[in-house]
């Protein structure tokens, strides 16, 4: 199992002048306990507009300094929006190049549509195009590293023979991944030879059944990079402490802050219709985890929360349903003072990780399955 | 921290109607539905909601019409003016105030389901290149709307939260006030979505002068048979949803 962060960079009000570098430092504490510590990923958001709940619109530049004060940990810079409005193929082909190469060949790029009404209006963007224009996005991102000069006569954008640099330092090119939240994206991703970045949390029987079309429907793909990822990582909470009700409470205080901040936020969904969307993303999953309307969400069947055999058990659970890993929610709104979380990670490292780590590591990009391979 | 509704709900109180919770469920069939969503530019988004709700981001005011061609209190319309909130996680929408242009009905919706409701004339034309609404009041134009170009979608792709309705329950011989949760169901015969335009709102006739809309979000229109549910849920309005929640059937 892999296991990584996963890097909102919300901002709890009353905001002074200091609130975000605060959390922004935060942060890259825990990003660099976690190099040392031996999680796989750290991987920050790219969200616009979403007060609060996320201040990172410019995940390159965080993950840059990430890359900066880390040897090991990979950074994955996702979810880029891959929305035109919001910013050109080119212009994530080349930044996530730069992200590459500063990190010494550490780059993940996870792919997605961004799902909100503050986004998608802020940026002027139609969300009915979003599904098509992801798929260009993740079609011509892959050339734009590999062809030493690219040209594209498409229908979201166009460009004359140009060279896009800097090319990644990873050969052929950087992993890539899409983040999955509508039901059905997981198949988009296993069809484009795409790894699986799971975002909602959801029951067992469920997530077995998505894991295992992914699995067979990407034997089958027909991918758009050079290789095909067929990862497939999930997201938990994590709050891991000896006194296992103290773990308990302070994972369910992140979950329950995530669940309230998440559904402040209008989904594209809920006021537009439009077939484009059809589920709210992460928000459904959430609200049926609560027990009444008022509630905010429970802890959920699988949480990764308490001691740390209580997180191992819950891991193990979702290492039988197919996941190869789980990135974390660790910290949110800062409601957890900051000491707690890294004696959570340590925790974690120390106890619980060591139990899932017997081989596997974060596998470079030539170590995975090359174009034709298990094709049938 | 979450935003938290903070409109203080005393000024509204003598205007809220008296709701009596009793089993109780209405069923029209063949209703037009039409939704016009526009969002809110607003400094204190909090102040807009009680504290038992909290705001969305951004707020959105919906204009809801139903137009029914027969029901059991004979032939209707009834435009509610809503904004979008929540309840803890899950979605909803808190009523401003309602014009209804048939009385029997008007008076059942108040008394069962807390509609702040009140006379008006109410106009929804469907053509096959936009649907208008207009709504009068004393013979002055409150609201016209429009959904222009209508495109078919299908009644999955179309919302309607439940209501959020402040109200005077009657609870073990005691009138508290209250929210009432009204929920629908909705069997959906056709929808249609376009472009929404607003040619006229009086927000201060509604009951807030603050609600100026800024820009059209959508506009939806259905065709359905629909169903105003029995009231399962009210919640204290002065205390967050997730601490002041009743279940009726608890009571």
């Amino acid at each position: 199992m892999e296991f990584g962060l996963f890097m909102e960079l919300s901002v709890p009000r009353p905001w002074t002048a200091d609130s975000e570098r605060q959390v922004y430092e935060n942060a890259l504490e825990q990003v660099r306990l976690a190099d040392e510590l031996g999680f796989d990923y750290v991987w920050a958001v790219e969200h616009h507009f979403l007060e609060e709940y996320s201040h990172c619109s410019g995940p390159d530049i965080f993950l840059a300094a990430c890359a900066a004060q880390t040897s090991r940990i990979r950074v994955g810079h996702g979810v880029v929006a891959c929305v035109p409005q919001y910013q050109s193929p080119i212009r994530v082909a080349e930044r996530a190049a730069v992200l590459d190469i500063i990190s010494g060949g550490r780059l993940e790029l996870g792919t997605g549509r961004s799902a909100t009404w503050p986004e998608l209006s802020g940026f002027g963007a139609n969300p009915d195009e979003t599904k098509k224009t992801w798929d260009e996005f993740v079609r011509v991102i892959p050339k734009m590293w590999m062809q030493e000069r690219f040209s594209w006569n498409g229908r979201m954008f166009s460009m004359p023979e140009r060279a896009i640099l800097p090319k990644p330092l990873q050969k052929p090119h950087p992993p890539m991944w899409v983040a999955v939240t509508s039901p059905g994206t997981e198949l988009d991703a296993a069809d484009r030879g795409l790894g699986c970045l799971g975002l909602s949390p959801g029951g067992f029987a469920d997530s077995e059944k998505k894991v295992a079309n992914y699995r067979r429907r990407i034997e089958v793909c027909d991918p758009v990079g050079a290789f095909v990822n067929d990862k497939v990582l999930t997201v938990n909470f994590l709050s891991c402490h000896e006194d296992g009700d103290l773990g308990r409470r302070n994972g369910l205080k992140v979950a329950s802050m995530f669940s309230y901040m998440a559904s402040q936020l209008l989904s594209a969904k809920e006021v537009l219709p439009t077939h484009s969307y059809p589920s709210e993303g992460l928000l459904p999953a959430l609200r049926r985890e609560s027990g009444s309307p008022g509630d905010a969400a429970k802890s959920f069947k699988g949480v990764t929360m308490g001691t740390p055999d209580d997180v191992a058990d819950a891991i193990a659970a979702w290492e039988n349903v197919g996941f190869d890993g789980i990135n974390f929610i660790h910290q949110f709104m800062e409601v957890l003072p900051q000491q707690y979380v890294l004696d959570s990670m340590r925790l974690f490292a120390e106890e619980v990780m060591p139990r899932f780590k017997a081989a596997t590591a974060p596998t470079s990009p030539a170590a995975r399955r090359p174009v034709g391979a298990g094709v049938a | 921290m979450p935003l938290a509704g903070s409109l203080d709900i005393r000024p509204l109180l003598g205007a809220a109607p008296d709701v009596v919770l009793e089993d109780r469920e209405l069923k029209v069939d063949d209703v037009d539905i039409l939704q016009i969503l526009y969002e809110v530019r607003v400094d204190d988004r909090e102040a807009l909601v009680p504290p038992a709700l909290n705001p969305t981001i951004p707020p959105v005011v919906s204009f809801l019409v139903y137009r029914a061609r027969d029901s059991v209190f004979g032939p209707f319309a009834l435009a509610q003016v809503r904004l979008t909130a929540r309840s803890g996680v899950r979605p909803r929408a808190f009523l401003i105030s309602a014009r209804c242009d048939n009385p029997a009905l008007s008076e059942v919706l108040a008394g069962s389901w807390g509609f702040r409701v009140s006379p008006g004339e109410i106009a929804l034309r469907r053509f096959h290149d936009r649907v208008d609404c207009t709504v009068r009041e004393s013979g002055g134009v409150i609201l016209q709307a429009s959904l222009v170009d209508p495109v078919p979608v299908t009644g999955h792709d179309v919302q309607y939260p439940p209501g959020m309705h402040l109200a005077r329950v009657q609870r073990g011989g005691v009138s508290k006030p209250r929210i009432v949760q009204v929920d629908s169901e909705y069997e959906f015969r056709r929808a249609d979505r376009g472009r929404p335009e607003l040619t006229s709102f009086d927000p201060g006739a509604w009951g807030d002068a603050r609600l100026v809309p800024d820009i059209g979000v959508s506009a939806s229109f259905a065709a359905c048979d629909m169903t105003i549910a029995n009231v399962r849920y009210i919640c204290n309005p002065d205390i967050p949803a997730a601490e002041g929640t009743e279940k009726v059937s608890d009571a």
